[in-house]
């Protein structure tokens, strides 16, 4: 089955990231995407949940249908997000996209543990980003197939 | 030197004595052996003779015993005492010859805060590199990101001043995070988790070259070398020695073919290594600042590098217990020595 995806249906992707700068880099580099997406964004882990349950100032908030978490957050860390929504039957099958700025070995394998789709660690330079962000792009939102959305 | 009679009584002390302990032969003559004894000891000393057999055979009392000695100011000094039986005269004199070892104990505690210092200045340096690495990337990734973005998006939009400011942004950025890198290398370096063991060293030698290959071939470089040793200690550390010091040799070559020659002798229980090549040469008085990190001898517009390489070098020998130097002559060349010990 093949979701379409176009202006009026785009691709719904939750950035979680409590840094701005990092927030806007890559909205810039999606501005470029293949696909039409619409990107939400969640500044720490509490408004990741909140986004991904509907509650607080995120009722009525859409099904993402891919997630870029970053580990390090304030409030709620990404590595117990990552572990919630594995952990959540109607949340596991979004693919999670793991993008960080820590390359640690227990960092990557923990979040393969948790059964995260795939681990990136963020390249220092802009070139690295773009690339990066397009590659997402090209494999995430092009390539693969996504589960359909329960609720779209 | 002291004579001491079967009653502990000094029967003799030398001009040392005296000197030693502040007290005239005169004043020292027929008083018990206690007086150079502090308070504490006096007790298990008597005990010590009452219970020594006779013959007293030559002993060291200092051999793993803190012997101490009371001067006549009452200040206390650590002391090695040999002893030996006076033949021919009382059955139980006994020659006691005394030696202030302070300074052979401050040398021990000396070497002991050497060693502390360093695996201090260890710790405080992968603290360091740890933070580097962690949170020092963040902020860097952002300046050097959004200025990457103003030159991609405004390079030729604004007037030319603003072109060449962004260029030197996007230059700092660029050598900071090269920086920040080979600073981790160098917090890495000797400290493989990797264990030491026997191997030849003309291996990690080859290894070494493998990984200059496109250096050797650019430059047409001819590297030489000697039959080499088996050495114990890490091999891929000793073949990242190599390779900077090789890579040097290449870099920093005059106006001829770069020609490298390795070579190794055993000398003092070290394997002493030489790296000799016919590149620009060093001028001697930077002889021990081209071994810190980061700092170069040449802009990097003529030899590229943020001057680790050595840095690295240095780190790895020393961790490993060996060291090295450079004889070299301005525009004749260098030789790079290095020496590691023999387990």
């Amino acid at each position: 089955m093949q979701t379409g995806h176009d202006s009026a249906n785009p691709i719904q992707v939750l950035l979680v990231d409590d840094n701005p700068g990092d927030t806007r880099l890559t909205m810039e580099a999606f501005k470029d995407a293949k696909v039409h997406l619409t990107m939400h964004v969640a500044k720490d882990g509490i408004e990741a949940t909140e986004f991904l349950m509907g509650e607080g100032a995120f009722v009525g908030s859409p099904r993402p249908d891919l997630i870029l978490l970053d580990l390090n957050l304030p409030r709620k860390d990404g590595r117990e997000v990552l572990a919630e929504i594995k952990a959540n039957p109607s949340l596991k099958t979004i693919p999670v996209v793991i993008l960080t700025t820590s390359a640690a070995d227990v960092d990557i394998e923990r979040s393969y543990m948790h059964h995260a789709n795939c681990y990136i660690s963020k390249p220092v330079d802009l070139e690295g980003f773009l690339t990066v962000v397009r590659s997402i792009d090209d494999f995430w939102l092009s390539v693969v197939k996504l589960p359909p959305g329960e609720a779209a | 030197m002291i004579i001491v009679n079967e009653a502990s009584q000094i029967e003799l002390a030398n001009l040392q004595t005296e000197q030693m302990f502040g007290y005239s032969r005169k004043e020292l003559l027929h008083q018990s052996v206690d007086v150079l004894l502090p308070a504490g000891l006096r007790a298990a000393h008597r005990d010590h003779r009452a219970h020594a057999e006779a013959p007293v055979n030559r002993r060291e009392m200092g051999v793993g015993m803190n012997v101490v000695g009371l001067r006549k100011d009452g200040t206390e000094f650590p002391v090695e005492v040999s002893l030996s039986q006076l033949e021919g005269v009382g059955e139980r004199t006994v020659i006691a010859s005394v030696r202030d070892i302070t300074g052979r104990r401050e040398a021990a505690f000396e070497r002991a805060r050497e060693m502390s210092e360093l695996s201090h200045s260890n710790e405080a340096l992968e603290q360091f590199a740890h933070i580097a690495s962690h949170d020092l990337q963040e902020p860097l990734r952002m300046v050097a990101s959004y200025t990457q973005l103003l030159a991609k998006r405004y390079r030729g939009r604004l007037d030319a001043d603003a072109d060449v400011f962004i260029d030197f942004a996007v230059d700092g950025t660029q050598r900071m995070k090269q920086l920040i890198q080979d600073l981790l290398l160098y917090s890495r370096a000797g400290k493989g988790t990797a264990p030491t063991h026997e191997f030849a060293s003309e291996e990690a030698l080859r290894e070494a070259l493998k990984n200059l290959g496109a250096a050797i071939e650019e430059t047409g470089a001819v590297v030489t070398y000697d039959r080499l040793p088996v050495v114990n200690c890490v091999s891929s550390e000793l073949a990242q020695v190599f390779q900077n010091l090789i890579g040097n040799a290449i870099h920093y070559h005059s106006e001829s073919v770069p020609h490298v020659h390795v070579s190794a002798l055993s000398k003092n229980w070290e394997w002493e290594f030489s790296i000799s090549d016919n590149g620009i040469g060093i001028d001697p008085r930077y002889f021990e600042r081209i071994f810190l990190i980061f700092q170069r001898l040449h802009g990097s517009a003529d030899y590229k590098g943020t001057g680790i390489g050595l840095a690295i070098c240095k780190r790895i020998l020393q961790q490993q217990g060996g060291r090295i130097w450079v004889e070299s002559e301005l525009g004749h060349g260098s030789i790079f020595h290095f020496a590691l010990p023999m387990r």
